[in-house]
């Protein structure tokens, strides 16, 4: 025992925070920050306790005590006193190899002796001189498993270890087929299960909706009457066009979606109808081009179709822009004729208001003409008559056409 | 990863402590860091039979960091913010409040106690703030139509 002792230590390291703890630990020896009894204990100024690891990282963040949020940094914290330290560390643990089958339990402090020097499941070295393998300690006293040994079915050498695992795929030995039961050597068990009678399979046309299946060496009978595989042939056929045809649409779809843009097209003029018109043309062309040239997109093709693009979006931002003008103009005339009309109605009125004055002025020109004409005659015959007749009348007369020139005025 | 031990030792405290109305665990076996929790209101508030779910996130470098809270049921509450977060902001979930020592629990339990209490002196929505205070009768009774249309 005394020359293996040493070499065999466990170099496994033991994480005191994954232990699991014999008894429900005390809440007053936990960690307030990982919520683990304390390890390494340390005490700061306003005499909290903590891990040491975990007030150097709360310290890293911030740099106030975790508890009451008072400032506080690295020079501020000592270790806690001693027995709070013996308290912690005296706490019972289960061995961390416990899920390998190791039952024992101890202090805290001796958990890491307990692993390195006497877990019988703790890894260590193979005891074997030069062997770099690693083992469980209570095995190590045997002899080494990472030897080559050979095989006893096929002669090959395997590692001990994993012998096991060999024997499972040894060529030398046999398994069952799953289906028929009997034992093939395991290289062969393969093809075997490829062709075995008694497994049960699909019709072969079940992919057209046969939905027959019987053992492997039944379904001859059956394919010899199966409609699905009379029509195989034939469905054959027609899977493989509409295959084409979907990756034919593909193509289609990806050149429609770069020509068509996804935009509504504005009134087409007859530059834009042409453009548009030749390029489907020029599309179809270039997609039984590209279906017979294996249905990639070749670079030139693609450069092709963008200068295609290219040009025809440009085409539309000139119709787009001259439209814009038309619009333009449009409103600018209407806008004109507008004012004209409005000049022109002004000056009508204008005109009339003119015309309305000359009329009055007329109407007063004539009035006042045949006021005179009714006037002129009578004075003009009363001046003959006095001329004719003497002036022994004139005031008689004068009279008479008194009365008829008041006739006329009424 | 101590966030992720401290985060576990916690799940197994809370299952073998569990706390009356409250309900919570990790979303999934994968990620402890996010955790739906199950409230039911306690009786004597508004909220009564209501049951809110909310979220809980931990942040990677948790607990140095506090964990974030928000309601995924639709609530009428002064420290909920209206919106679709619903996210509860109050004392020890500020940056500048959390405390390491401070526990999931502690921090479920917080938010329990504010369904029965609201804090209206730290609100997020201040016009509920103000409703709870000047119009409590307004306020419990449209915190009582939410919680039957969103919470049941």
């Amino acid at each position: 025992m005394a020359p293996s002792r040493s070499s065999r230590n466990s170099l496994q390291s033991v994480d005191l925070r994954a232990l699991d703890y014999l008894t429900v630990p005390s809440a007053n020896l936990l960690c307030p920050i990982c919520h683990s009894p304390l390890i390494t204990p340390v005490q700061t100024r306003c005499l909290h306790t903590f891990c040491s690891a975990c007030i150097s990282l709360s310290l890293d963040r911030s740099l106030s005590c975790p508890v009451d949020r008072k400032p506080l940094s690295h020079d501020d914290v000592t270790p806690a006193p001693i027995m709070i330290a013996n308290l912690v560390n005296d706490l019972p643990v289960l061995c961390p190899n416990r899920e390998r089958g190791c039952t024992a339990s101890c202090a805290r402090w001796l958990v890491e002796s307990h692993v390195r020097e006497d877990c019988e499941y703790a890894s260590v070295k193979c005891a074997k001189e030069g062997c770099d393998g690693m083992v469980e300690r209570r095995e190590a006293e045997g002899e080494c498993v990472h030897e080559e040994v050979q095989c006893e079915y096929c002669e090959g050498s395997v590692k001990k270890v994993d012998l096991e695992s060999h024997n499972r795929e040894c060529p030398k030995l046999s398994s069952e087929c799953p289906h028929c039961l009997q034992a093939f050597a395991n290289p062969e068990l393969a093809a075997h299960m490829a062709e075995c009678p008694e497994e049960i399979v699909e019709c072969s046309a079940s992919c057209y909706g046969c939905s027959y299946t019987s053992r492997r060496s039944d379904i001859e009978s059956h394919t010899s009457t199966c409609h699905f595989v009379a029509l195989s042939p034939v469905l054959q056929l027609h899977a493989e066009r509409i295959a084409t045809l979907e990756l034919e649409n593909k193509a289609i779809r990806q050149k429609l979606d770069l020509l068509v843009p996804p935009r509504p097209l504005p009134t087409p003029t007859s530059s834009t109808v042409t453009t548009t018109a030749s390029n489907p043309m020029s599309a179809s062309s270039q997609v039984s081009s590209t279906t017979t040239a294996g249905r990639d997109m070749t670079s030139e093709m693609q450069d092709y179709t963008f200068h295609l693009y290219s040009e025809y979006e440009q085409l539309r931002s000139d119709v787009e822009r001259l439209n814009a003008q038309i619009r333009e103009l449009d409103v600018k005339q209407d806008m004109a004729r507008i004012n004209e009309g409005l000049r022109y109605n002004d000056e009508m009125t204008g005109v009339r208001a003119a015309i309305n004055g000359l009329r009055m002025q007329l109407h007063w020109l004539l009035a006042n003409r045949r006021e005179a004409g009714t006037s002129s005659p009578a004075t003009s015959g009363n001046a003959g008559r006095a001329v004719a007749g003497g002036s022994a009348n004139g005031g008689e007369i004068r009279r008479m056409s008194d009365s008829a020139r008041q006739v006329v005025k009424l | 990863m101590s966030a992720i031990k401290r985060i576990g030792r916690e799940l197994k405290e809370f299952n073998d402590n569990p706390l009356p109305n409250i309900s919570a665990g990790p979303a999934s076996e994968d990620d402890l860091f996010k955790w739906n929790v199950i409230l039911t209101a306690p009786p004597g508030s508004p909220y009564t039979g209501g049951i809110f779910t909310l979220r809980l996130e931990l942040p990677q470098e948790y607990p140095f960091k506090p964990p974030t809270l928000s309601f995924t049921t639709k609530i009428y509450h002064p420290n909920v913010s209206n919106d679709d977060k619903g996210s509860m902001c109050l004392g020890i979930l500020r940056s500048d409040s959390w405390k390491p020592s401070c526990k999931i629990s502690q921090v479920l339990e917080m938010a329990a106690g504010l369904l029965k209490e609201p804090n209206v002196d730290d609100a997020v929505e201040t016009g509920i703030a103000e409703e709870y205070k000047n119009n409590y009768e307004q306020f419990a009774k449209t915190a009582r139509e939410w919680t039957r249309k969103h919470a049941k």
